[in-house]
């Protein structure tokens, strides 16, 4: 490694207690708790904003978008109360609808917030599928409590000889045995199970068990027949009031305005954020991680280095690999990184009439799933797997312009924005580049949509589409994956990361991972940074310099 | 007057007869109850056609533990397996590597010559080969262990099964940390991904991935797969990790001599005695009644039939409580695959490498890439018979020659995927049979053209004659899918993993149970031992 990286904190002038290189969410909201801990810590944003996946941006002369991630009611309670997000102007709205899921036959599945509300509008397709429906949300929401609760843990430690007394169930037993024998069985069956089998044992509708699953294989390079994708649905409603119909829950403002609050509340901490600051690698003495060099070649030291970034990155790139030495490197170049996700986000003139939904608008204020059966969201899947774009892509569009005019006040009356997050679509393409299937697969969602709401495709006046290359390259997301490494479960808990560095402290002393890569993995939770700061505070405490 | 038993084993399968022969190995008047008339059940060998004998069903062995064939001195009782020397990979016409030396892959039990071969396809493969190949014997040895323990129920109350757990854990921290990372993976990963890690010869990670969809209803890319890699892995032969072979005489040769041991041992069995039901009085099973209405009386009561047909189809409705009954509906069986065996009056010739050889002695894999191996999947997963199947074949007279006429040879198509429920539009296995056996044909003869020719006779097994003749549900070889919320703990249902069932003294010792399928016979060891335990008695 060059010289650069020798550095010696003692001496440093410029030395941080912590340095997070990332200013996405969960960047954010570790280097809030540090602040607010009284640790010094800056935030090392390289692109102009921050917020990484989670941004509003102005598609139009005022019409602004979701640019990435669309809803935000996976964030931990305890995130938004310790940081006091909503006095840092955080405000959240909640359709009473979660999921619209249309039909090809023009008839939907309806999801709502209100249980007994869902199982009378099911009730029309199966008596059986409605009268099981609230059922299966206790069911949903027992598991997902039980891995809410994990996910606030910081993983066990598999050198302590305590690790088998917690595999064993006494420590994370107490929390096990909480769900009941009945329960605590079950979950020990369905984590691994495949989504369409989990489905399948309560519904017979297959546009339910689809609307269902679609949580379970989003952002994933699955199908709903893999294995682990069971865990993904039930994670995705762990620690919030998503249940069997998942979270739908806007920020006032996209996005976006999750990331200022988030900026505010760390700044009043005492937390320095740079942006536009590219992290050139990271220095490290006597494999201890000492600070970062930047692009500029400024170099800065601190105690701690906090990579909000994806795990494969950071110890790939950014690390030196003689610190983190050839056994470690080589698994973090095995983090798998499929990613299968295009974001497609469009202006419209006006608000789409979906046929199944008819003039009842209120029907689209929630996520608008197109999954049309399990064989459907199957398919997808296999053209992804052999590297091409779905030609029957499955997607999930919000218009959040519904629940949060302020979105296109700037615009012409009328306007409406469309965000839609399109799965099945790999990164590595068989044939051609991305740059060339980018257009012909915008037009393919737009056309999509338009047989679901005839009419759309001529209600487009913007539209932008992000594929997974263009995730990589502009967001610094390895493999285009939107949660720095694949919800699979050979990444799940103990191993997410990877073994042994799944406790926040990653391949280095004084490397710390507070990113989606760590458990328990990705969407705007703040989970991760949160138990990450959490670790940080405890080791930096524990060795005060001098 | 009726006759009464310490213990009935339902089920003369290979694991029927291991937990007959350590049970009357104990000292308990032991009884085996075969409904067919001949033992073995998905291990038999049976003459379809005359003069040419087939193992009808199963068709090598590898797993069987070593501590059984010690224990019950099988080989003294006939046991005789004949090692298999390699897997050829034969490719189609330019496939071979780029350097040229023809169009196969072909690995043998010399490891120096398997080295060798890889380098013609890539230096880094040969390399990783090595390092792979102790990493997966550093596995396999940590797993075997598992195989012989009693899961816990995570949800009881009394730690003391859990302690396996523990000792597990601990001996789960003295492996170096990237053993136990790989360990992981192979419990969670696709067999293609984890194989991604070492190799780049796409039909070496092919013909390896293949073992991890043997009897599953899964893909090469669908996680859990790469732990079924290791369940084939386990096989030993005098020790030796993944070294397979076929037993002399078949299968049945396997079965017959367990069986000769359990009889040496005291125990008796029964052929054409087929069980009505088990009797239960006051919640406990006390005996079994015969289709023929005569009734037997035992103490003890083991099934070495699947979970299902034991607890829908041996016990009177209501005998379990609704819950439990649903929890064993649940159970996935899902048979994927299919057998095609062939009487020939020659050998098949391989465009890759003409004429006879050792290279007919081994294993023939088609399985020219992953993808290949991935659309056999697709087409099961919308239920239709693969149009362009994985055959595993196996040519045993060449190392076996007492299986047919003089000059003349059996060849024993091992086919996925085949699965049980077929898409409406395709009727029934009765109006697809010879479909699926002309695509086998077909296939074969891609790479062997003069296949057409030799055939004498060819019997197509598909998973629904698996069924009917075997009883194995919806045709699943490994009594339910290993698929891994069907595994340890969870094996056959959540709660009841320790062989014991909901009715007192009646006990599962199948494939059904922990560790799973394959010709292995630890599940019948540990549940005998279970039920000795119980009795009080010790283990002889």
């Amino acid at each position: 490694m060059a010289e650069g990286t020798q550095t010696d904190p003692i001496n440093a002038t410029n030395g941080y207690d912590a340095i997070v290189v990332g200013g996405g969410h969960n960047g954010l909201v570790a280097a809030a708790y540090l602040g607010k801990a009284g640790l010094r810590t800056v935030v090392l944003e390289r692109r102009d904003t921050l917020g990484g996946a989670a941004g509003t941006s102005e598609l139009a002369p005022g019409a602004r978008v979701p640019t990435l991630a669309h809803t935000v009611g996976r964030l931990r309670p305890s995130v938004v109360r310790d940081l006091e997000l909503k006095r840092h102007g955080l405000s959240l709205v909640g359709p009473d609808v979660r999921v619209f899921a249309p039909g090809p036959d023009g008839d939907a599945i309806v999801l709502w917030g209100d249980v007994a509300r869902t199982s009378d509008g099911l009730r029309g397709r199966s008596a059986a599928d409605a009268q099981r429906y609230a059922d299966f949300d206790r069911l949903v929401r027992s598991l997902s409590g039980f891995l809410g609760e994990i996910a606030g843990e910081t993983p066990p430690d598999i050198e302590s000889p305590g690790l088998g007394d917690a595999l064993a169930g006494l420590r994370l037993g107490r929390t096990f045995r909480g769900l009941g024998r009945q329960d605590g069985r079950t979950i020990t069956r369905v984590l691994p199970m495949a989504i369409a089998d989990f489905v399948a044992e309560s519904f017979e509708t297959d546009a339910l068990q689809a609307a269902i699953a679609w949580r379970a294989i989003q952002y994933t390079a699955m199908g709903p027949w893999s294995a682990g994708t069971t865990a993904v649905l039930l994670a995705d409603s762990a620690g919030n009031d998503g249940g069997a119909a998942g979270q739908t829950v806007f920020a006032r403002g996209g996005p976006g305005a999750l990331v200022s609050a988030l900026a505010a509340a760390a700044t009043e901490a005492g937390v320095e954020i740079r942006t536009g600051t590219e992290v050139a690698h990271i220095t490290s003495r006597d494999g201890r991680a000492t600070g970062v060099v930047l692009a500029g070649g400024e170099e800065l030291t601190a105690r701690a280095v906090v990579a909000g970034i994806d795990p494969k990155r950071t110890l790939t790139r950014l690390a030196d690999p003689v610190a983190v030495g050839p056994s470690l490197l080589w698994r973090a170049g095995n983090i798998r990184t499929p990613g299968t996700v295009v974001k497609v986000n469009l202006v419209l003139s006006g608000l789409p009439r979906f046929t199944a939904a008819g003039d009842e608008t209120r029907l689209l204020r929630g996520r608008i799933v197109i999954a049309p059966g399990i064989d459907a969201m199957e398919r997808a899947h296999d053209d992804a797997k052999y590297g091409r774009p779905s030609g029957a892509p499955i997607m999930e569009a919000t218009i959040p312009s519904l629940a949060d005019p302020s979105l296109v006040e700037g615009a012409a009356p009328g306007t409406h924005v469309m965000s839609v997050i399109v799965q099945a679509a790999p990164y590595a393409l068989r044939d051609g580049t991305w740059d060339d299937a980018r257009e012909v697969f915008g037009d393919l969602v737009v056309k999509t949509l338009d047989g679901y709401a005839p009419g759309l495709a001529g209600l487009v006046t913007a539209r932008q589409v992000i594929t997974p290359p263009d995730l990589e390259r502009d967001y610094g997301l390895t493999g285009g994956h939107p949660m720095h490494g694949e919800h699979g479960l050979d990444q799940f808990f103990l191993w997410r990361p990877l073994l042994g560095h799944a406790r926040y402290r990653f391949g280095l002393d004084g490397l710390y991972l507070a990113g989606a890569g760590a458990h328990p993995g990705g969407g705007l939770t703040g989970q991760n940074g949160q138990n990450a700061a959490r670790e940080i505070i405890g080791d930096l405490r524990r060795r005060r310099p001098g | 007057m009726t006759q009464s038993y310490d213990a009935v084993v339902i089920g003369g399968g290979h694991n029927g007869l291991v937990s007959a022969a350590y049970l009357a190995r104990a000292g308990m008047k032991t009884l085996v109850l075969e409904r067919r008339h001949v033992l073995g059940g998905a291990a038999v060998t049976e003459e379809i056609f005359p003069g040419f004998r087939f193992s009808v069903f199963s068709y090598v062995v590898s797993l069987l533990r070593p501590e059984i064939i010690r224990d019950l001195q099988l080989p003294k009782h006939g046991l005789d397996i004949l090692p298999l020397d390699g897997t050829l990979t034969p490719l189609h016409k330019g496939d071979g590597p780029k350097a040229g030396g023809g169009d196969y892959l072909w690995r043998v039990n010399d490891h120096g010559r398997t080295v060798r071969e890889l380098r013609r396809w890539s230096a880094a493969d040969g390399e990783a080969y090595e390092e792979y190949g102790q990493l997966m014997v550093e596995m396999a040895r940590f797993i075997k262990p598992i195989l012989a323990i009693t899961p816990p129920d995570l949800t009881s109350l009394d730690p003391r099964p859990l302690m396996p757990l523990a000792g597990l854990a601990r001996r789960f921290q003295a492996l170096p940390q990237r053993q136990q990372a790989v360990f992981v993976q192979l419990m969670t990963m696709s067999a293609s991904e984890f194989l991604d890690q070492w190799f780049e010869t796409d039909p070496l990670k092919a013909t390896m991935s293949a073992s991890g969809i043997i009897g599953t209803y899964q893909g090469v890319k669908s996680p859990g797969t790469a732990y079924v890699l290791l369940h084939h892995y386990m096989g030993e032969i005098d020790g030796a990790f993944r070294a397979w072979g076929i037993p002399k005489g078949g299968t049945g040769g396997v079965s017959n001599a367990i069986g000769s041991a359990a009889q040496a041992l005291g125990a008796e069995i029964r052929l054409n005695a087929p069980v009505a039901r088990v009797i239960v009085k006051g919640g406990r099973a006390v005996g079994v009644a015969l289709e023929s209405g005569e009734e037997i009386h035992a103490d003890s009561i083991l099934s070495s039939l699947d979970s299902s047909r034991t607890f829908l189809g041996l016990l009177e409705p209501g005998t379990l409580d609704h819950s439990f009954e649903e929890e064993v509906r649940r159970f996935k069986f899902r048979g994927s695959s299919g057998k095609v065996n062939l009487a020939v009056d020659r050998l098949p010739d391989f465009t890759c490498l003409p004429g006879e050889g050792e290279h007919l002695r081994g294993a023939i894999s088609f399985s020219p890439s992953i993808d290949d191996m991935e659309t056999a999947y697709d087409d099961a997963k919308y239920g239709h018979f693969s149009r362009k199947p994985y055959i595993d074949m196996i040519i045993p007279t060449l190392v076996d020659p007492s299986m047919a006429p003089p000059g003349k040879h059996v060849i024993s198509c091992f086919v996925q995927y085949a699965p049980y429920k077929l898409a409406p539009e395709l009727g029934t296995w009765d109006d697809q049979r010879e479909a699926f056996g002309d695509a086998v044909i077909d296939r074969i003869a891609e790479f062997a053209p003069n296949i057409r020719d030799i055939i004498l006779h060819r019997n197509v097994q598909t998973p629904l004659d698996i069924e009917r003749t075997t009883g194995l549900t919806e045709g699943n070889i490994f009594q339910g899918e290993l698929s891994l919320e069907q595994l340890f703990f969870n094996r056959p249902v959540p709660g009841y993993a320790r062989f014991r069932t909901p009715v007192r003294d009646l006990w599962l010792c199948g494939s059904s149970t922990h560790p799973g399928g394959g010709i292995m016979g630890a599940n019948g060891r540990i549940a005998a031992l279970e039920v000795l335990k119980a009795r009080g008695r010790k283990a002889a």
